[in-house]
């Protein structure tokens, strides 16, 4: 009886939320503007690479994957290689961001802009330039210490990877830190409790949620990446690889579909513990003021040990990247040093212009329809009520939870052919109609270029939906709702009111989805077409092939290119400062 | 400014019930549970109460931020229910103010305007009609953050009546600004309302400002019209022991009725037996609860009927307050005037005297 | 306005982009399996004396081999370019190269070419060699090694490279020459035991007179042969450090000193040595004899641009399209009698080259290529 009520009710407030939503059409079409798309761009392409792997075909082939010794040996390899980075990862991210907010130390900003390069870097960058330092031959280990060094394999793929993603770690727990009240930590002191004791006792409890955080996001980051692996994994294979391989090699789809479940799983579980266990239990309000001034660590036994190692950091990857930057100007780079501009002749002139030109007109199409989007769902989530909101956030999230390789290999399942609808009447010439025409492969619609738009928005719009998601949170829902009771529909509301006071949140989600449209490599590597070419996909061939110099040109370009486009965002979209702060914070 | 009111703005709600889903469990919580109102146009009826008594959903009800679990709300006879808010003829005034950060004040005052789609020569006149009826001339160009609260107050009372709605509704205003401000908004509201004759419900859970500024309170426990009355009738003749507790301050004393006779019942309250006034007949032997307002005491020497004593005494200036214990009961005394000057010290033993016509009575339970 | 602008900029460089891509007309999607460079030059050079726009993607013989199966019904290439001929054999058995009697195919060797169904002609030759880093060597205390025995030494533990089979043409046709090199040692243990003297052996297994040990009755190399050349890329294996994609990145990374010994295309090794590891690099051969390609051309069934993929097919087999390899020093030998031999050319006399069947080596391509992605390659390494 009672539940019959209560259902009752709960129906009569779906019908009620419905009915909010549908009173605005614009609210209406937005949102089944953006479901639509994510069901079509993200969801139904992983549906369909799940699908095919519990096919006929594919059953059996779990049994064989997970009990064969070779490919257990993988996963093992897949696991021992998440896990380390993750910890080596959060450990530096952790290291930068004590140093930055709580230690007394001199190149504090030197320190806080090298640690956000790797954003802006294509990826494996790091990996070529590592192999020209310390590889077997590498200008340090050989050249100066005359040690044939063995980066491959597990300890080089731990380093390369932990200096690519520990900036997301950075940036979390930067932020953290940053809205730790100090009042809590003169209260500990008051209470007389010594730096170290404050430090174990209060400030990493406090972090504990952000650690967490960072270690489970560096976990799912490294076991997707694709592009270090094939260039420094050696004889190290782990799931990405294998499943590369399976597909460009043999254009096995089902088995590549089936190694992808066994990829997707625990990246999936580890997403969504990240995302709605840890969320919830952090016990730091962002949003807070904190009143009073952080103490400084000024102790030289603390202080200048941990000013050496993160400055030791800071000059690797300023190393790092400074052979990158002269590598593209030198004939060989590490045999022969003499100046060249050939390859950048190359890239810009020769065979890369088309790659770069793709590229670049590929992003700067994706960034706009990330931003906006990713900053539509995140109003959609945070102010309006209506069934599936959740379902909604996380689809939004799905583009970065699920790694790269296998929406590609969802795409190449689903848009490989044309989903044609035929008319049941009509005859002896029955009417078809191309509901979706072909997207990817040989003559897709704009030589895949869709596709690849696609691929780059959904992975791109994570990041302005949480952006955006934080940046609303902070917003009163009043000062929309005046706007609402001053005669303004949503969508006006929208766009005089919310768009303007989150412009700072818009900009750095542009940034990040131009970055990092530019950068990605897994997901559209199995997209590019003869007449869409992409750049990273030319520097893993460079690079594979050893022609470290193109790979070197195209990449100075491609950094160039983002930091470009980062003035141009911040010219037309935003301020400077706000936009800034917001990057830093949240990214 | 001179408003030519067309509209009426005649309001009223109808068994109206808002459920919002438990946290945790399946059930549902009733925020308004089957409340049903009607203010006649332009009055200014203010829903007071606690926090969570479910007063600022009624007036997002009467906005149309929240959707009735069932129930009906009309303006002028017309049914508003499931009207979008933005469609409404009401105009809302937020407890933060909400003015839009990344515009000036002239803007914010004009952004209903534009919407409405006005043309532009008459925006700027009725911009600087508003910013000259509230005071706020030369303030155009400034950004809401460069004003101090009561600046901004004015910008936000100044943007809703800009747009001459039929409803005005206030949610909370003045709790952000201090005491002295305060004073003065309450009047200054209280009389633009008047001057200008719109229909105005007002959230508040400060009594003084519902006493000092409205035509009617309502007063709201638990998502449930308690009373409904004038500020006299509530303060007076409470008909719950919760108003009576929550408007101003008040003893309560358990007693029986032992005779009663039409509108009179006879009570003996701390030794002293009055005829009190009902609103409905009592039969003898009912218990009872007595209302007596700390400010209708006054202490008396002889301490013969109900010997108590003073625990503690605050010396105000203008008044004198004292806690009495003693016969299991705790009373609380406020002298006033000249009798404020007479102090009495604490530990001394006194009793209490009052009217006949200060005592109230509310059923038990 | 402002604000409106940049959306404006994108819609107008779209707009500018597609028509580009739209049109139709003269254009040709070469699939091109030789190193990069070549394509660019053979590409331009074909545009400029055709006019006929040509794109190109550069693919590993296998990767292309799978890409050109998994887009069979809507290929997006016209012309296949380079590349063993196992994998046009393997292609043409599958229907994904079409049969075309190009009138300038009558000058190439019968040998070099599908001289009965015409499904593809060679478009050169070359051996595969081992590259080796002669400093690396040194410090490791090795010969450069002259035979497939040599590279199972310890000291070259995580040493050598060679691509991955399954993507690269190269790295299959190293595979063969095992098979073939086992099936030979299964045929001279036969024929010795039936008395037969070490002459009339070597010329009995140059003209493909076997007795059946190693090799069926087809002429193609049996199962035990086959998976001897297993046994021993499961040895080779512990001293692999990684396979490649592309059948000639082992070479740049012995250049580089990152491994000692690459096994690749010897002239790969030599445009190595032109390019900036003069000195460094070093090129042997297996003496028990070493493998070789016909880098095979075919025309894709059914691609998007038939008529220029015959024009290209006709054009790439004329002396002068054979005469630019040289130019970007990829020093492959012509397959037209008439073009130039570059000097620096390995001379395939000098080579002891076995008796490669590549139309068994197509035919079994897809069967080992899996075996070995399955066996071989993701073993860990003691």
């Amino acid at each position: 009886m009672r539940g019959g009520i209560v259902r009752e009710l709960a129906v009569r407030r779906y019908l009620n939320q419905f009915r909010r939503i549908f009173q605005d059409p614009v609210l209406a079409i937005g949102l089944i503007l953006v479901t639509l798309f994510l069901v079509l761009a993200v969801v139904w392409p992983v549906l369909a690479m799940v699908g095919e792997s519990m096919s006929e075909a594919g059953r059996p082939l779990f049994a064989r994957y997970l009990t064969e010794p070779t490919y257990q040996t993988i996963i093992r390899n897949t696991v021992v290689m998440g896990l380390l980075v993750a910890a080596v990862g959060t450990a530096l991210g952790f290291l930068f961001a004590y140093v930055q907010v709580k230690v007394q130390a001199p190149f504090k900003r030197l320190m806080h802009f090298v640690a956000l390069v790797p954003i802006i870097s294509p990826p494996f960058a790091v990996a070529t330039a590592t192999l020209t330092l310390f590889g077997r031959n590498g200008l340090i280990t050989k050249g100066i210490f005359g040690v044939r060094y063995d980066i491959y394999g597990l300890q080089g793929l731990t380093l390369v990877l932990s200096l690519s993603y520990f900036t997301v770690a950075y940036m979390n727990l930067k932020g953290m830190m940053q809205a730790l009240d100090p009042a809590l930590e003169e209260a500990a002191t008051n209470l007389g409790a010594n730096k170290w004791r404050i430090f174990r006792t209060v400030t990493v409890p406090m972090l504990i949620p952000g650690i967490l955080g960072s270690f489970l996001l560096l976990f799912v980051e490294s076991i997707a990446d694709l592009g270090n692996p094939l260039v420094l994994g050696g004889n190290f294979e782990v799931l990405a690889t294998r499943i590369y391989i399976s597909v460009i090699g043999l254009y096995d789809t089902t088995g590549a579909a089936v190694l992808s479940v066994i990829l997707l799983v625990p990246s999936l579980i580890i997403f969504v513990i990240q995302r709605y266990w840890i969320g919830r239990m952090s016990v730091v309000s962002v949003t807070g003021k904190p009143s009073g001034t952080p103490q400084m660590i000024t102790h030289p036994w603390v202080r200048w040990p941990l000013f050496a190692v993160t400055m030791g950091v800071t000059l690797l990857i300023i190393l790092i990247y400074a052979t990158l930057f002269v590598g593209a100007f030198v004939e060989v780079p590490g045999v022969n040093n003499s100046f060249t501009l050939s390859h950048f002749d190359f890239v810009i002139n020769g065979y890369g212009s088309e790659a770069m030109t793709d590229t670049t007109l590929l992003s700067a199409i994706s960034t706009p329809i990330a931003g906006l989007l990713g900053i539509l769902i995140a109003f959609l989530v945070v102010r309006k009520e209506f069934p599936g909101r959740a379902g909604l956030d996380f689809a939004g999230m799905l583009g970065i939870a699920v790694p790269g390789t296998i929406i590609g290999i969802g795409y190449l399942l689903v848009f490989n052919n044309p989903l044609d609808l035929t008319l049941p009447f009509g005859g002896e010439n029955p009417l078809t109609i191309t509901l979706i025409p072909k997207l990817t492969g040989g003559r897709a619609v704009l030589g895949g270029a869709l596709a690849i738009v696609m691929v780059f928005v959904i992975r791109s719009i994570p990041a302005a939906l949480r952006s955006g998601v934080a940046s609303l949170s902070q917003i009163d829902p009043a000062i929309e709702e005046a706007s609402i009771s001053l005669g303004a529909d949503n969508a006006r509301t929208f766009r005089k009111i919310t768009l303007p006071l989150i412009r700072p949140a818009f900009l750095s989600g542009l940034i990040y989805a131009f970055a990092r449209s530019m950068t990605s490599l897994s997901a559209i590597i199995f997209l590019t077409t003869p007449q869409t070419k992409i750049m990273t996909q030319q520097i893993l061939n460079e690079t594979e092939n050893g022609r470290y110099g193109n790979a070197f040109a195209y990449c100075v370009i491609l950094i160039l290119i983002v930091l470009v486009a980062i003035s141009v965002l911040y010219l037309t979209v935003g301020s400077a400062t706000g936009a800034e702060r917001t990057l830093e914070g949240g990214g | 400014m001179t408003v030519q009111r067309t509209r009426q703005g005649d309001l009223e709600l109808i068994d109206v019930v808002k459920s919002f889903p438990q946290r945790e469990g399946s059930g549902v919580v009733a925020a308004v549970d089957h409340v049903s109102l009607a203010i006649p146009s332009g009055e200014f009826v203010t829903l007071l109460g606690p926090s969570g008594c479910g007063k600022t959903t009624t007036l997002r009800l009467i906005a149309g931020f929240e959707m009735p679990t069932a129930g009906r709300i009309l303006l002028d006879g017309k049914d508003i229910t499931h009207q979008a808010p933005n469609k409404r003829d009401m105009a809302m005034v937020f407890q933060s103010y909400a003015l839009f950060p990344h515009m000036t004040v002239a803007d914010n005052i004009a952004y209903g305007l534009q919407t409405a789609g006005m043309p532009r020569a008459e925006i700027k006149a009725k911009v600087a009609a508003a910013l000259d009826l509230m005071s706020l001339g030369g303030l155009g160009e400034r950004r809401p953050n460069e004003l101090s609260g009561g600046q901004q107050q004015r910008v936000a009372l100044a943007r809703s009546l800009v747009m001459e709605p039929s409803v005005l509704l206030f949610d909370e205003p003045l709790s952000n600004l201090d005491a002295k401000l305060r004073v003065q908004m309450r009047s200054e509201i209280r009389g633009l309302q008047r001057r200008l004759g719109i229909t105005s419900v007002y959230v508040t859970h400060d009594q003084i400002e519902a006493m000092s500024m409205s035509d009617r309170i309502v007063v709201m426990n638990a998502g449930r019209i308690d009373q409904i009355g004038k500020p006299h009738e509530i303060y007076h003749r409470p008909r719950t022991r919760f108003v009576a507790d929550f408007i101003g301050r008040a003893n309560f004393v358990e007693t029986t009725v032992e005779a009663a006779a039409g509108d009179r019942a006879t009570v003996t309250v701390l030794g002293k037996t009055v005829q009190v006034p009902v609103e409905q007949p009592l039969s003898a032997g009912t218990r009872v609860t007595a209302v007596l307002r700390p400010e209708a005491l006054r202490l008396v020497e002889d301490t013969a009927r109900c010997p108590m004593t003073i625990e503690q005494g605050m010396y105000l200036g203008a008044e004198t307050e004292y806690i009495l214990a003693g016969d299991g009961q705790r009373l609380v005394v406020i002298e006033s005037g000249l009798s404020a000057q007479r102090l009495f010290a604490e530990g001394q033993t006194v009793c209490v005297d009052f009217e006949d016509e200060a005592v109230h009575l509310l059923p038990v339970g | 306005m402002r604000r409106r602008l940049p959306l404006l900029v994108i819609v107008a460089l779209l707009l500018s982009v597609l028509p580009a891509q739209a049109q139709g007309g003269d254009t040709l999607t070469v699939l091109c399996t030789p190193q990069e460079d070549w394509c660019v030059a053979m590409t331009q050079a074909f545009q400029e004396q055709t006019g006929i726009a040509t794109s190109y993607v550069r693919m590993s013989s296998g990767e292309s081999l799978a890409r050109l199966r998994a887009t069979a019904d809507n290929p997006e290439f016209s012309v296949w370019w380079g590349g063993p001929a196992d994998g046009f054999i393997a292609a043409a058995a599958e229907g994904l190269v079409e049969p075309y009697e190009s009138p300038n195919a009558a000058v190439i060797d019968p040998h070099y070419k599908d001289a009965e169904n015409f499904t593809w002609t060679g478009v050169y030759v070359g051996a595969l060699g081992f590259c080796s880093n002669r400093e690396i060597l040194d410090e490791l205390g090795v010969e450069p090694p002259t035979s497939w025995q040599d590279l199972l030494n310890p000291a070259l533990q995580g040493n050598i490279g060679v691509a991955h089979p399954a993507t690269s043409g190269t790295a299959f046709t190293a595979f063969w020459t095992n098979v073939t090199l086992a099936a030979d040692s299964l045929e001279r243990a036969a024929m010795e035991e039936q008395g037969m003297d070490a002459d009339a052996i070597a010329e009995a297994l140059a003209a493909g007179e076997y007795v059946g040990a190693g090799y069926d009755e087809t002429g193609a190399p049996n199962q035990e042969a086959v998976d001897m050349a297993f046994e021993y890329f499961a040895q080779l294996h512990q001293n692999i450090l990684q396979y490649t994609r592309s059948g000639s990145a082992p070479g740049q990374m012995a250049g580089t000193g990152e491994i000692a010994v690459a096994i690749i295309f010897s002239h790969d090794c030599v445009k190595l040595q032109q390019e900036g590891f003069e000195g460094i690099l070093v090129t042997t051969f297996p003496e028990e004899g070493t493998g070789y390609e016909i880098g095979g051309m075919g025309i894709i069934t059914n691609g998007p641009e038939p008529e220029a993929a015959r024009v290209w097919y006709d054009w790439a087999l004329t002396a002068d399209a054979q005469a630019i390899g040289p130019t970007v020093n990829s020093l492959q030998l012509p397959t037209n009698p008439d073009a130039p031999v570059s000097e620096l050319s390995v001379n395939l006399a000098d080579v002891n080259l076995i008796r490669y069947n590549f139309q068994a080596a197509g035919e079994s391509r897809t069967a080992i290529v899996e075996r070995f992605d399955a066996e071989i390659a993701p073993q860990p390494v003691d």
